[in-house]
C-alpha cells in the first residue's frame, strides 16, 4: 500500500462495520464504511469546486470525526492537507495560507470568523468548507474517479512547525514519507486491528495525527478527544471504552498520575496494553506512578521531530536499565551521532544526530535554504540525511539519550515554541523597548515561557495585560506562563541579550517559588 | 444550580473572584455567567484545570482525586460551587 487513502480503503473493505473512529465521548460511533464514504463524498465535493491534485488544503478544526474526514477526503481528492492548531490566530492562519498557497480551507461553524479574516488576506484560497454541513457532496459533484490518482512520491500533508526564525515552516511530507512511518511504528508497538487508541492530543500536531494514521492502517480504532483537560473524563473513557493504546507527552502523563489523591490505584484497567511518550523525557517519580496506576500497561519512550516524524524508540524493557535513554531507530531506519568536523564520534562522545530513512521529509516548502541546513547528502547522489540540530550520545550498544538542542527553541507542554515569535508580538506592543523570552523549567510544562520586558520611559506596563495580548495573538500554548518587567536586560561583552543569564534567573525563580 | 443562591453567598463570590483574577482578564470580552461551561468558552484549559484544582484542594482543604477532575465538578462555576459544597 503505497498511500494513505489506500490504508483507509482497505479497512474499509476488510471489515466495513467496524469502528473506526469513536468521537463526543462515545456518543458518536463511525465505521471504517462510514469514514470512507464520508472522505468520498468531501473528495467529489472538492473536485465539483475544482481543486487539483496537489493543490492544498488547510484544515482548521479541533479534534473530531470532521477532523479525520477531511483529512482522508482530501487525500481521497488527490491533494495535500495542511492541519493547523485550532487556537491559531488570523494573522499567522494568513501567512500559512499564502505560504503554502492553499486552494481551500476546511473549518467548522466557531472557527469560520478567523478562517474568513485570514482568507481576505490570501488570494489563493478560493473555497472555504465549513463543517459538518459543507463536507458532503452535492449530487452533481458526486463519483467522478480521479484521471491520475496520487501515487507514493505525491505530496501528502504539509505540517508546519515552529522555526527558530520565529516564522512557521513547512515540513513537506510524501504519501511514502507518511506510510513507512507509520508502519514502522506499528511494528514496535505491535499494533493490530483489536487496538483502540485514545488520542487526546491534537491531529494539528504530528503526534496526534499519526494515532489516526496508524489505526487506519491497521484497522483498529480511535477514540478521538477534543483534548485533555478532565483527567477524571480520560479515565472513564479509558475504562469504559476498554482502550489498549494511550500515547502521550510528560504533562498529560503528570496530570493523570499526580492530580489529587496521587498514588491511590485509579481503577482496573486490564485492556490497557501500552502507553507512549514523547516530546521530552518523563521524570523518574512520573514513570513510576504511571506503573503503579496501569500495572498492565508497557511503557515506550520515543523521540522525534516531524521532519521524520519518529526517530528512536526504547524497548519497554529496557526502562529500569537505561531510564535516561530514548532507545534505538525505529525499524527500517538508521540514525548516528557527528562531530562537528562530520564525522561519527564514538558511543559516550555528544554530536549532532542523524537520522537516514524513508521517514525523512521532502524539505520545507518554499524554504530551500533551510532545506539545505537540515538536509544534507546522504551515501547515494538521490539521498538525503535529515541533521536534526539536537545534541545526543550514544552508549556502547548503541541506545540514545538526548543531551539538548542546539537552537533556543522552547519545548513547552510537548510544542515547540520559538522565542522571537514571541518577542515579534511584545515589541509590537505600545510602551516595550524591548523584551526577551526564554524557557525556564517547569514541573508540568516541561519548560514555561518566560518573558522579560523593559518599558519604555515612562510607560506603565502590566504583566497581565502583556500576557493578554499574546493571548490576542499568538497560539494558547505559545502565551508566556509568566511576564515580568524589567529596568534592563542582561547582555554578554558582545552586546546581545544574555539569554542564558536570563534561564538561571528564571530556573531559580521556579526552584524558590 | 438554583437561582436563590446565585447572589450573596460567600463561595460563589469567592470562586468567581478566583476565576476572574485567574483566567478570565485574559479574556475581557468574554461574558461569563454562573452555568457556562469554561472549556465550551475556551477560558480555561487542561493546564488551567491544574492550577483551579490546586486552588480548590489548598484554599478548602480538599484532597481532590484524579477521577473526580471531571466537568460535572471543575466545568463551571456552578460545578465548582456544588463541588467544594459537597466535599468541604
Amino acid at each position: 500500500m503505497t498511500t494513505l487513502d489506500e490504508d483507509l480503503r482497505r479497512a474499509a473493505a476488510a471489515a466495513p462495520g467496524k469502528e473506526a473512529l469513536v468521537v463526543d465521548g462515545g456518543a458518536r460511533r463511525i465505521s471504517f464504511a462510514e469514514l470512507d464514504a464520508a472522505a468520498g463524498a468531501l473528495a467529489a465535493r472538492l473536485h465539483a469546486l475544482g481543486v487539483e491534485c496537489g493543490e492544498r488544503v488547510v484544515l482548521l478544526l479541533p479534534n473530531g470525526a470532521e477532523a479525520a474526514i477531511a483529512i482522508y477526503g482530501t487525500l481521497r481528492a488527490g491533494a495535500a492537507f495542511v492541519p493547523l492548531n485550532p487556537t491559531i490566530k488570523a494573522d499567522k492562519l494568513a501567512y500559512v495560507l499564502r505560504d503554502c498557497a492553499a486552494a481551500a480551507v476546511v473549518t467548522d461553524a466557531a472557527l469560520e470568523p478567523i478562517a474568513r479574516e485570514a482568507c481576505a488576506q490570501a488570494p489563493s484560497v478560493r473555497h472555504v468548507l465549513v463543517a459538518p454541513d459543507e463536507l458532503a457532496a452535492e449530487p452533481a459533484g458526486a463519483g467522478r474517479a480521479l484521471s491520475a490518482p496520487p501515487v507514493s512520491v505525491d505530496l501528502a500533508a504539509i505540517v508546519y512547525t515552529s522555526g527558530s526564525t520565529g516564522r512557521p515552516k513547512g515540513v513537506t511530507l510524501s504519501h511514502a514519507n507518511m506510510t513507512f512511518a507509520a508502519g514502522s511504528i506499528v511494528t514496535y508497538l505491535e499494533m493490530g486491528p483489536d487496538d483502540r487508541v485514545l488520542c487526546v492530543v491534537p491531529l494539528s500536531f504530528d503526534y496526534g495525527l499519526y494515532q489516526l494514521l496508524m489505526c487506519v492502517r491497521v484497522g483498529a480504532t480511535l477514540v478521538l478527544e477534543r483534548g485533555f483537560a478532565f483527567p477524571g473524563r480520560v479515565l472513564e473513557l479509558l475504562a469504559r471504552e476498554r482502550v489498549t493504546g494511550f500515547p502521550g507527552v510528560p504533562t498529560i502523563f503528570q496530570l493523570l498520575t499526580a492530580a489529587g489523591g496521587g498514588d491511590s490505584a485509579i481503577r482496573e484497567l486490564p485492556c490497557l496494553r501500552f502507553l507512549t511518550n514523547t516530546a521530552a523525557a518523563l521524570a523518574p517519580a512520573t514513570i513510576d506512578a504511571l506503573r503503579a496506576a496501569f500495572p498492565s500497561a508497557r511503557l515506550y519512550s520515543m523521540y522525534g521531530l516531524t521532519e521524520c516524524k519518529r526517530v528512536a524508540w526504547l524497548p519497554p524493557a529496557q526502562l529500569d536499565a537505561r531510564p535516561d535513554s530514548v532507545g534505538i531507530p525505529i525499524p527500517g531506519t538508521e540514525a548516528w551521532i557527528e562531530g562537528d568536523d562530520g564525522r561519527r564520534v564514538p558511543p559516550g562522545e555528544v554530536g549532532e544526530l542523524i537520522v537516514r530513512g524513508a521517514h525523512v521529509m521532502q524539505g520545507y516548502w518554499n524554504d530551500p535554504e533551510a532545506t539545505a541546513e537540515r538536509l544534507r547528502p546522504g551515501r547515494w547522489p538521490w539521498e538525503r540525511v535529515l541533521a536534526t540540530g539536537d545534541l545526543f550520545r550514544a552508549d556502547e550498544e548503541g541506545f540514545l539519550s538526548f543531551v539538548g538542542r542546539r537552537d533556543d527553541i522552547i519545548k513547552s507542554r510537548g510544542e515547540k515554541v520559538a522565542p522571537r515569535e514571541v518577542e515579534a508580538v511584545l515589541h509590537a506592543l505600545d510602551g516595550v523597548r524591548t523584551a526577551a523570552v526564554i524557557g525556564a523549567p517547569d514541573r508540568l510544562l516541561g519548560e514555561a515561557i518566560v518573558a522579560y520586558v523593559v518599558p519604555c520611559e515612562g510607560a506603565e506596563l502590566r504583566p497581565a495585560a502583556l500576557r493578554r495580548a499574546c493571548a490576542e495573538r499568538l497560539e494558547d500554548y505559545m502565551v508566556p506562563a509568566r511576564v515580568e518587567l524589567r529596568e534592563a536586560l542582561p547582555t554578554t561583552p558582545n552586546g546581545k541579550i544574555d539569554r542564558r543569564a536570563l534561564a538561571e534567573q528564571a530556573a531559580f525563580a521556579e526552584a524558590v517559588r | 444550580m438554583g437561582e436563590t443562591e446565585q447572589v450573596g453567598t460567600g463561595l460563589r463570590a469567592e470562586l468567581r473572584a478566583y476565576v476572574e483574577e485567574a483566567f478570565l482578564y485574559l479574556h475581557p470580552d468574554v461574558e461569563l455567567r454562573d452555568e457556562d461551561e469554561f472549556l465550551a468558552l475556551g477560558i480555561v484549559d487542561s493546564l488551567g484545570f491544574v492550577e483551579l484544582v490546586e486552588e480548590v484542594q489548598s484554599r478548602y482543604g480538599i484532597a481532590v482525586d484524579a477521577l473526580e477532575i471531571t466537568e460535572e465538578n471543575f466545568g463551571s462555576i456552578d460545578a465548582l460551587v456544588a463541588f467544594v459544597e459537597r466535599r468541604r
